[in-house]
């Protein structure tokens, strides 16, 4: 490591980039003070930043019409999990139509890397990535996020209804 | 015997051989769904053309016979672009149901497409809407819009079991499979047509659902379910077993296997099995925890106290390496067999069934004859009563579904003074034993390897697949415990040591999630 002493009499004039550093704070405090919408930062806890919905947040499984789980129990995000952080139990549904659904589906957050590869290997558009980034719990276990959560949880406001129809599917004919 | 070539290869087939035999005598692919080796030709999915030199249009390989000297390819671009129309009719009506059904993964449809598709379909009509999740008996359900009419299972019913239960009904585009009269498709050997079924058509009530097919494992096996020893694939994960399937042998089942040996790999499971090995003094109410090896040693002061007061009672469930190894641990004259309903065991059903319900009777027979054993089972509960016998090592069966008498055996070998049951399962039964017992853990035939006797005298090895009780014993090591010597044995540590204090009841457990080859690995990369 190279050492560059100061010159003695360099490190003379050292007030007067203090009184400049000072001049600036100064400066963005009294216009901060007079402009406040003009202001840079937020007031964190009370205030909060919304992300464009494109942003990759917390996962949000979507919604038929009637509002219930669109999640057909595929498991094709479960296998391109690069973290296996997904984990789903399939059940027979009564309805010859759906056939298949889950009955457990859960995320463990933690260990999830946020990658968007369940949301791009899901073939009906039932499981997206949302805005929401801000997820503070008190321990553990509250970071599994059960089905309830995932599809239900209030900021949703009854759930994110899915882009895939499977009637509109059917009568089209496919 | 007719020599032909096939992609430029020459080979030499049987007289009166289909093109198709030769491609699989050669291990060349061939596109193909409707013919299966185990049945008859039916030549209806025509997705099996060749080219032969000579002839002006292409034939399919399955219903035409080799003759002398023919030139056979199935490599031509015009060949390639004639199987991708045929594959591209099949589809016409298709359901895009891959994501719900549980062939995919293993489905044929999914492995020609991938190979031969067009990957667009060029038809702007709707596509036919068929019967979906019809429920065709207790072990199938039937989905007739995913059906693309090979016929399999129609001729299963007619040619193997020879039950005649399915059909194909209407026709046209209408064609569907169905059983006459809606008479449920009920026979032993149901569950072939769904192995059969190249699409996924046909699925099991016992599997639907239950696990993408990518998940799981397989091993080969032998069927423990009777006597007759059927080759199987075992299908497994970290969770348990889940399905078996047979795999194909000339001498011992051909390509099938019956229903009920199917549903041999349930007590193998987990919440089945006894995890680890109990405890109890006579006139105590409760059973004390003991890890397997501590107990297997603790069990070897009865046996030492007993001498030759010491019996021992076999069950034909055990592979034949363990019968010697025991008996030669702990020789001892006193030896019987333990037969569950041996009035049934001459019964067969014709095809793969059996009425003994054992893997390795014959083991047992053997390593009793090799011995120079001959005995009673009267002698042995006339020698419980009176006092000749003090200590009895049973080992008790895996399968404890086909022994309907266990309850009469635990009362008649809970006479003796101390109990030391060798078991894989656990069972409410154990509970009336009211004498000095020790249950040991026992490993199911998943988990160790050996060899099975089976009806015919053919010893038939199996490999072991996975472990499911990692602290549970085989009987050979078992028995060097049990004879007092010193062997490593596997002591396992607590698992789900940190648990959560509010866990939800539904919550998945650490241990359940599931595990891809990438965290298997961990560490090993």
């Amino acid at each position: 490591m190279s050492v560059v002493p100061n010159s003695p009499d360099k490190s003379k004039w050292y007030l007067i980039s203090i009184l400049g550093g000072l001049f600036i704070t100064f400066k963005h405090l009294i216009t901060n003070l007079f402009n406040k919408n003009k202001m840079m930062t937020l007031n964190y806890p009370e205030e909060k930043y919304e992300y464009s919905p494109r942003f990759k947040g917390n996962h949000v499984l979507t919604v038929k019409k009637d509002g219930s789980i669109r999640c057909t129990a595929c498991m094709l995000c479960a296998t391109n999990c690069p973290a296996d952080c997904i984990k789903i139990l399939a059940a027979e549904h009564n309805d010859p139509t759906v056939e298949k659904y889950p009955i457990a589906y859960e995320i463990d957050v933690l260990r999830c890397v946020f990658c968007g590869f369940c949301e791009e290997a899901c073939p009906v558009d039932a499981i997206r990535m949302g805005p929401e980034w801000q997820t503070p719990g008190l321990n553990g276990s509250k970071f599994i996020y059960d089905i309830n959560h995932l599809a239900y949880r209030p900021q949703l406001k009854g759930g994110v209804v899915s882009v895939v129809d499977e009637q509109e599917r059917h009568k089209s004919g496919i | 015997m007719p020599k032909c070539t096939i992609n430029g290869q020459e080979v030499e087939v049987k007289e009166g051989a289909t093109i198709m035999e030769a491609f699989y005598k050669l291990n060349e692919g061939i596109a193909h769904y409707c013919y299966h080796p185990g049945l008859s030709v039916a030549g209806v999915c025509r997705l099996c053309i060749v080219d032969i030199e000579g002839n002006p249009r292409p034939q399919i390989a399955c219903n035409t016979a080799v003759t002398e000297g023919m030139k056979v390819s199935n490599q031509g671009e015009k060949l390639k672009d004639g199987v991708k129309w045929v594959l591209d009719f099949h589809l016409i009506n298709h359901p895009l149901d891959c994501p719900v059904c549980d062939q995919a993964g293993e489905c044929g449809l999914q492995d020609q497409y991938m190979q031969y598709g067009k990957y667009s379909s060029e038809m702007a009509e709707p596509k036919v809407k068929k019967h979906k999740v019809v429920d065709l008996g207790p072990t199938i359900v039937l989905d007739s819009e995913r059906c693309i009419l090979c016929a399999r299972c129609v001729r299963f019913t007619d040619e193997v079991s020879k039950t005649n239960e399915l059909g194909l009904f209407n026709r046209g585009d209408r064609t569907e499979i169905g059983t006459f009269d809606g008479k449920p498709l009920d026979n032993n050997y149901s569950l072939n047509t769904v192995d059969i079924c190249p699409v996924g058509a046909l699925t099991s009530k016992d599997f639907r659902f239950r696990q993408r097919v990518w998940y799981l494992k397989d091993s080969e096996s032998i069927c423990t379910g009777c006597s007759t020893g059927c080759n199987v694939k075992v299908y497994y994960n970290k969770e348990g077993a889940f399905r078996v399937k047979p795999v194909y042998n000339e001498k011992v089942n051909g390509h099938w296997m019956c229903d009920v040996g199917r549903d041999v790999y349930k007590f193998v499971n987990r919440e089945h099995r006894l995890l680890k090995g109990r405890v109890k003094q006579k006139g105590q109410a409760t059973w004390t925890d003991m890890d397997a090896g501590a107990l297997a040693k603790d069990a070897h002061k009865a046996i030492k106290a007993a001498g030759d007061k010491l019996a021992i009672v076999l069950t034909g469930q055990y592979s034949t390496h363990e019968y010697q190894l025991l008996l030669k641990n702990l020789p001892t004259k006193n030896v019987y067999h333990w037969k569950n309903q041996p009035e049934e065991w001459e019964k067969f059903d014709g095809l793969l069934y059996r009425g003994d319900k054992n893997p390795n009777t014959k083991g047992v027979e053997a390593a009793m004859n090799s011995n120079g054993i001959k005995s009673n089972w009267n002698d042995l509960l006339t020698a419980i009563k009176s006092g000749s016998v003090q200590t009895v090592l049973v080992a008790g069966p895996e399968n404890m579904a086909v022994y309907n008498d266990m309850n009469e055996k635990i009362q008649e070998l809970g006479a003796a003074q101390n109990v030391i049951w060798a078991s894989a399962c656990k069972s409410e039964d154990f509970d009336k034993l009211n004498t000095n017992a020790w249950l040991l853990p026992m490993k199911s035939y998943l988990e160790k390897e050996g060899s099975f006797i089976n009806h015919q005298g053919l010893e038939q090895k199996f490999k072991k697949a996975t472990t499911i009780v990692s602290e549970a014993l085989t009987l050979g090591e078992a028995s060097y415990l049990l004879s007092g010597q010193n062997i490593p044995v596997m002591k396992v540590a607590p698992i789900d040591t940190f648990i959560e204090a509010d866990r939800r009841p539904d919550q998945v457990t650490l241990e359940h999630r599931k595990k891809n080859e990438f965290v298997y690995k961990r560490g090993s990369l």
